[in-house]
């Protein structure tokens, strides 16, 4: 009977958290479409936000994906013309590589450094009353700190996946000229053929709901901080395991999307 | 350089990026250029389905955009050519319905003046259809009929090869077969072959005394020319024998 | 003072130690904060009034500095910048002495309230009852 309780509680609790983020969720992207949210205040806060989460750490990012990108490309590469699959290599490169791998690993980048530090950040000012400052001087806590946030998050993911992307077909030219002999016309000849509109669409709206979702979720997290300073740990490790589910669950979903 | 500056280049450097990469594209994959629409007839819908490629000598030009059917029961399939392929449509080309056994059916555009003027737009050809599944089986008839042809031959030949198995084993093994006789034969070699030993030890004596008796050796050599005629005499006989034999064999028809 | 917030809820501007300054911006954005976000007025166009009012006080220098490099006099300066940037702000100050503990009377902060007193209608301070004698002439 205990058991049952617990498994009963647990499923409870899981709905529930399920169903606040995406009420959450929903009161977000409400304010976004509203244009009244977009006040000098905020633009400033969405500015240092993309600057913090893309610009600062753009030289580091790219110099990632060069290593990570070509050491991949040229594994991928390698292993497909010893299996004799030279031929599937634009399809590889096009559905796996840009499609599926970029996005992945910039969500992966852009959680581990920027939403750890949003999801502390935002339970420290719970934490100090800051929160009850903005408050006292009639400033929406969503419009000012939360909306500026989560759009960070989706223009960073899409833009700095791109970036991914075109470093990797960068380093694609490369290595397919070293390991297939093949010119720059060819490669993107095969490239083209390869190339499935849909799928860059795909891939381009998983980026958007990666964004949204990867800063919504610590942001939600980071705002459950009582006053006491040891709540900030539990906040966010619960919120950077909360992150990594709601990536894993919307790769499921994607996947499924290209299956129909 | 000031922090919305830098985030402003970043932004419209990758935007400009996204869009250059999904405009090039959408142009390489042929979404800006422009369509024309012919509509072509057939007596039946069966076969056709909207997106169908449309193909010219291997290449596809164009696809099936929609199937509708008129008033008088006919089927109109109505295919989308851009413009750079409008080319190889001309006032003659004819359509035909291609579905192959393997493969994905599909309609081929034949086009044999490509000086001609080109499809109005407004005239309806009439697409044939080519049924590869029916043809093919339509093919293989007259074929499975001379296999059966042929396995009744060779059911046939089999048998007769049967009896005249049957009857070379007579011919052969049997009491009046070959091969008594040959090992009849083989005696009587064996009985002339140790009658030519005492010869061959006179040879070997006569050529330890053939420094002496170098006169006799002509005579004594014409009669071992003798023996050696008498022996290959036989040896032929033999031949004949087992030639004549084994001829049923090799008689096969 | 629950009751005169509740009467000026568009105007009230608090000063206090539970209503602390933004840790993670800097004092000029502190204090712009509350112009660019209830008048929307453009970044480039209130600077110059945060940096006006901070050299009213002689406190220029701290503009770019954040909360926790503060001292206690130019924290609560700061805190009272921010009120004043309320549209007609009726200043609302909540134990100063919390805020400033070594101050030994109110003086200090009346000759600051008298330097900006164009920017606010009102000021109105709060304090316990056993703090009397720290605000002078004032108390009678």
């Amino acid at each position: 009977m205990v058991i049952l309780e617990n498994i009963g509680c647990a499923v409870i609790k899981l709905i529930n958290s399920f169903a606040d983020i995406i009420y959450f969720a929903w009161k977000i992207l409400i304010r976004i479409f509203n244009r009244n949210t977009y006040t000098s205040a905020m633009r400033t806060v969405l500015i240092d936000q993309i600057y913090f989460t893309s610009v600062q750490i753009l030289p580091i990012f790219l110099m990632v994906s060069i290593a990570f990108g070509s050491l991949l490309i040229g594994v991928l590469f390698l292993q497909l013309k010893q299996l004799g699959l030279t031929q599937y290599f634009g399809h590889v490169l096009m559905g796996l590589i840009v499609t599926e791998f970029s996005p992945f690993i910039t969500v992966l980048l852009i959680t581990l450094r920027s939403g750890s530090a949003i999801n502390t950040e935002i339970a420290v000012m719970k934490v100090n009353k800051e929160m009850s400052a903005l408050e006292a001087f009639r400033i929406d806590v969503i419009n000012y700190l939360l909306v500026p946030r989560v759009i960070n998050g989706v223009i960073s993911i899409v833009l700095l996946s791109t970036l991914f992307s075109v470093v990797l077909l960068g380093s694609g030219i490369l290595f397919s000229s070293l390991i297939f002999g093949m010119s720059i016309d060819a490669y993107s000849n095969v490239l083209l053929n390869s190339a499935n509109f849909s799928d860059i669409i795909i891939a381009l709206l998983k980026s958007i709901v990666f964004g949204f979702f990867i800063i919504l979720i610590p942001v939600r997290f980071g705002l459950q901080a009582s006053h006491e300073l040891t709540s900030i740990p539990i906040v966010v490790s619960r919120g950077m395991v909360n992150v990594f589910a709601a990536i894993l669950t919307i790769e499921v979903l994607s996947l499924i999307i290209k299956l129909f | 350089m000031k922090r919305e500056v830098k985030v402003g280049l970043f932004i419209v450097c990758t935007a400009i990026i996204i869009c250059v990469a999904l405009l090039y594209l959408a142009n390489e994959k042929g979404f800006f250029a422009r369509n024309y629409t012919f509509t072509l007839s057939s007596q039946s819908g069966d076969g056709f389905t909207e997106g169908m490629p449309v193909e010219f000598s291997g290449f596809t030009i164009g696809k099936v955009q929609k199937l509708e059917l008129n008033d008088k029961g006919l089927v109109l399939i109505k295919i989308k050519i851009p413009q750079k392929h409008l080319k190889w449509i001309k006032i003659d080309s004819t359509f035909t319905l291609y579905r192959p056994l393997i493969g994905a059916a599909r309609i081929i555009v034949t086009t044999d003046n490509l000086k001609s003027a080109a499809l109005p737009e407004d005239k309806i050809p009439e697409v044939q259809i080519v049924n590869d599944i029916n043809d093919s089986i339509e093919k293989v008839q007259p074929l499975l009929d001379k296999v059966t042809q042929i396995a009744e031959n060779l059911e046939r030949v089999s048998s007769k090869i049967d009896v005249m198995a049957g009857k070379a084993d007579v011919h052969v093994f049997g009491s009046e077969g070959t091969m008594p006789q040959v090992n009849k034969i083989l005696k009587d070699v064996n009985g002339k072959l140790e009658r030519l030993n005492p010869t061959v030890d006179n040879v070997n004596k006569i050529s330890t005394e053939a420094s002496e008796g170098l006169k006799d050796i002509g005579i004594l050599r014409s009669n071992v020319d003798d023996t050696l005629n008498a022996v290959e005499d036989v040896a032929k006989g033999v031949d004949s024998i087992i030639s004549r034999k084994k001829e049923p064999e090799i008689k096969l028809p | 003072m629950r009751n005169f917030i509740k009467n000026h809820p568009q105007q009230a501007a608090l000063v206090s130690i539970d209503i602390p300054l933004i840790s993670n911006q800097s004092v000029l954005m502190n204090i712009a904060l509350i112009k660019q976000y209830h008048e929307n007025m453009p970044t480039a166009k209130v600077e110059p009034i945060v940096f006006n009012a901070l050299q009213r006080l002689n406190l220029e220098n701290i503009a770019y500095k954040r909360n926790p490099d503060l001292n206690n006099e130019e924290r609560f300066f700061v805190m009272l910048l921010r009120a004043v940037m309320v549209r007609n702000a009726l200043v609302i100050i909540d134990r100063p002495f919390k805020i400033i503990p070594h101050l030994k009377n109110i003086d200090y902060i009346f000759q600051a309230l008298k330097n900006i007193e164009d920017l606010y209608v009102n000021c109105n301070i709060y304090d316990y009852e056993w703090m009397r004698e720290k605000y002078g002439e004032l108390s009678k």
